[in-house]
């Protein structure tokens, strides 16, 4: 049983101004902390840039971890996910913050309360940025004067506690720092068990009441003019902390279905005598790139080097979509495509990017560059075959057949191990298509 | 020959990262990265790891630091744009001595630039990203195998001398797709931060740290690490500090702990250099290059040799701290110094002129695309 008397230094003497409200709020804290009779290795501390950032050398055991401005809550994210997640969840993360590192860091303030960690945030929003100077910040009132709205703040300060509230936090809560009502709510949610924020309302007496007349009586008003709800605004036990839905979910293996890597058995001599590059394109949703990429594979697993390179429009699934391939019997070194050997092309989308890309001007004297017959274009050289890959294989089985076709003509993989591989992953329908593709192209007199 | 698989750069730093014993991803979507992050949400979680989504680069990169306090070996990974925002949280990580592996891989920029286009603009942005100029220890893989291996060493880096670590990829690394064996991939993991050993009180009560959190004899020395909430009290702080974490203006043991930052890594400046050399007997220019420009300046190399001509190559693979005493070993007959690099100024040529004996150091600069081993051959020839 602990027998803890006081989490502060002996002898501790604040740093604050007389009458500043941090004095108040880390008396509370120490009080909450008694009461609960937290073990010292059971409390990290993180502070905040500001006044209340001081906070951290006033207290003895406990351990603390002093910040960057306004990111305090996203370390003390970090440090309550992994006790949570991966250790055995004991340590109550307390994160003291100003209300102008509570504006510049409200991002990590509402993650923090989406996901549900164990993380208290304290709020000591005392209207001012008080370590620069007193300027103003976004939960300071209207009418507020300040260093930085000197004819008094025009701009409507933020609820802090609705936009959180509103995030799901589970536990949210405002009070004013002299309220007789704040130890029992600091209590409350410092040992909730998930995110809570408690914003305190508080005095910056160098610069927030000299030119305000600020009283504690008058903190009162500024939150009943702003219909700033006081006291515990929102209490959920039902939320479950993100540990325990990450936990039921992240036993599950998600690696997806992948190209299998290659067995002894499938291996028998290499017979492409040189590097081969390949420009494949089509059309988006027409299977480009996972063609490419299953004959890669299967190029890989019979001794061949590798690489290919996608590319297609940023909105992903519009327009054409495109692989550079190269084969080689000896590993790549540069991956780029100076002088493409083979450019193939199975739809209008992929000729366009084709020739957006400058390939056509890239053609060497041994080139060729295969285009679907449906393709319409009105430059033509002698190093261009028209050949019915649509119609043979299909629209989506376009991009397969071709490079099938081609694999098997230039000794990088043979048509009937891509028919058994296709049989295998696709099933049969998908094998005879492609089977009856390649006896149509075999048949006709340009594809040779 | 058993287990050849296509993986793209991006899927084996993920996969490097899980081998070297990575538990804690946070990401935010950015290409040409987020395939680092997309592996690490499908593999880590059943690996008894934590991958998750954070709102933006800022948390991303705060949770993996709060995480690594707590003692979970942590890494993030972005781009040009992610970095700029993550660079005061880098930091905060040098300044706390908090292991972090940032995956920095590389686009086409200033600002959102080109998302698909390669470059190496951002080496120096990514080095030069602390006030005073600390050293971040940098590896810069050129080819997928390398990015699992260089993960790997960047985890033991930044585990050993309590330090942010930066992979610095780019797109066509990360998101070309190659061979890679691994029956041949390397098995050892990274090496752990030393903890301060834990002599438990016969009463249980607890152990302060002896000097405190960031206590250290010698300045090269590194602090024992004590997680948060572990059995001794942590005082972190990333305000200038004295050894126990106390914020401090200019006391001597504060400015001894600044210095301390960066002399724990000059000190072993020669335990982390790593490059791929390939000196020729007789070769009067030096090549140098790194990243993806190292495999078309290798593609140049073997067609000048083919030729008859001479050229040494030195490939860098750990840019920071600067591999002096390499550079200096292959400069032995060399009268002539090319740097390859994807970028307009020669950034890293600007870092390493000075190592280079005096020698004329030229360039071969290009932006919008990778440099071919054409146009570095040309340079060779001239």
């Amino acid at each position: 049983m602990l027998n803890i008397q006081s989490y502060l230094n002996d002898q501790v003497k604040f740093p604050f101004c007389k009458g500043c409200g941090h004095n108040n709020v880390l008396r509370r804290l120490n009080e909450s902390l008694v009461a609960l009779q937290l073990g010292v290795n059971d409390v990290a501390l993180v502070t905040d840039i500001g006044c209340i950032g001081l906070a951290d050398n006033l207290f003895k055991d406990i351990h603390t971890v002093h910040t960057t401005h306004g990111r305090s809550t996203a370390f003390a994210t970090g440090i309550a996910l992994v006790d949570s997640v991966l250790d055995t969840r004991k340590l109550k993360t307390i994160v003291l913050i100003g209300d102008g590192g509570a504006m510049i860091g409200l991002q990590h303030l509402v993650h923090a309360a989406m996901l549900n960690v164990d993380v208290t945030v304290i709020v000591c929003n005392n209207f001012v940025y008080g370590m620069t100077g007193g300027q103003g910040s976004g939960l300071t009132p209207e009418c507020f004067i300040t260093a930085t709205t000197p004819q008094g703040n025009i701009v409507p300060p933020v609820d802090l506690c609705e936009i959180l509230k509103h995030s799901n936090a589970p536990w949210v809560g405002r009070t004013l720092a002299t309220d007789q009502q704040f130890p029992s709510l600091l209590k409350e949610a410092i040992d909730f068990p998930g995110f809570a924020v408690l914003e305190v309302l508080e005095l910056c007496t160098e610069f927030a009441v000299p030119d305000n007349e600020l009283t504690g009586k008058k903190l009162a008003e500024i939150a009943a003019r702003n219909r700033w709800q006081l006291g515990r605004i929102e209490r959920n036990d039902d939320r479950r902390p993100y540990a325990d839905r990450y936990r039921e979910i992240s036993g599950k293996d998600r690696s997806n279905g992948e190209e299998k890597g290659a067995d002894a058995k499938s291996q028998r001599p290499v017979l492409l005598r040189n590097p081969l590059s390949i420009v494949l394109a089509g059309s988006a949703g027409e299977r480009i790139q996972s063609s490419a990429a299953l004959i890669c594979q299967m190029a890989l697993n019979v001794g061949l080097h590798v690489t290919q390179k996608n590319d297609n429009p940023v909105t992903q699934g519009s327009g054409f979509s495109l692989s550079e391939l190269w084969f080689s019997p000896s590993p790549v070194g540069y991956t780029g495509i100076e002088e493409p050997d083979i450019i193939v092309v199975t739809s209008e989308d992929g000729f366009k990017e084709i020739r957006n890309q400058g390939w056509l001007t890239r053609l060497g004297p041994k080139s060729i560059v295969y285009l679907d017959d449906s393709i319409k274009t009105e430059f033509f050289d002698s190093r261009m075959k028209r050949i019915p890959f649509r119609t043979s294989f299909g629209p989506k089985g376009a991009a397969l057949g071709a490079l099938t076709f081609l694999a098997d003509r230039k000794k990088i993989i043979e048509a009937e191990r891509v028919f058994a591989r296709v049989g295998q992953r696709y099933g049969q329908e998908s094998e005879q298509l492609l089977k009856k593709g390649m006896e149509t192209l075999s048949a006709m007199d340009g594809a040779s | 020959m058993s287990s050849f698989h296509l993986r793209t750069g991006n899927q084996m730093m993920a996969e490097g990262a899980i081998q070297a014993g990575c538990k804690f991803f946070a990401g935010y979507p950015i290409t040409p990265a987020s395939g680092i992050f997309k592996t690490m949400i499908d593999l880590l979680p059943s690996k008894g790891g934590i991958a998750l989504s954070a709102p933006d680069e800022i948390s991303a990169i705060a949770y993996c630091i709060g995480a690594s306090m707590k003692g979970a070996k942590a890494m993030t990974a972005t781009s040009g744009p992610g970095w700029a925002l993550m660079i005061e949280s880098v930091q905060y990580a040098l300044m706390t001595e908090t292991p972090l592996v940032v995956s920095l891989v590389q686009r086409l920029g200033p600002s959102t630039g080109g998302a698909t286009q390669g470059a190496q603009g951002d080496v120096l942005l990514a080095e030069f990203a602390t006030s005073g100029g600390y050293t971040l220890p940098m590896l810069c893989p050129t080819n997928a195998r390398e990015c699992y291996e260089l993960t790997v060493l960047a985890f033991t880096w930044a585990e050993l001398y309590r330090t942010p670590v930066i992979l610095l990829s780019d797109k066509e690394v990360g998101m070309t797709a190659e061979r890679v064996d691994y029956d041949s991939l390397p098995k050892f993991t990274s090496q752990d931060r030393p903890r301060l050993r834990q002599v438990a009180g016969g009463d249980g009560a607890r152990q302060t740290m002896p000097g405190g959190t960031y206590f250290f004899r010698d300045p090269q020395e590194i602090p024992a690490f004590s997680p948060v909430g572990g059995e001794v009290k942590v005082t972190a702080t990333g305000s200038a500090h004295d050894k126990r974490g106390k914020l401090q203006k200019n006391s001597p043991e504060t400015i001894d702990v600044l210095l301390h930052l960066e002399e724990k890594l000059r000190w072993r400046e020669q335990d982390l250099a790593v490059v791929d050399a390939d000196l020729q007997e007789g070769a009067e220019t030096l090549l140098v290059s790194y990243g993806v420009t190292s495999r078309a300046a290798k593609d140049a190399v073997q067609s000048l040799r083919r030729q008859g001509g001479k050229v040494s190559f030195l490939g860098i693979q750990s840019l920071f701290p600067v591999p002096k005493k390499k550079i200096a070993d292959a400069l032995r007959g060399i009268n002539r110094v090319i740097v390859a690099e994807e970028n307009m100024k020669g950034l890293y040529r600007s870092v390493i002129e000075r190592y280079c004996g005096g020698n004329p150091v030229v360039g071969v600069n290009k932006v919008g695309s990778m440099i071919t081993p054409r146009e570095i051959l040309s340079v060779i020839v001239q």
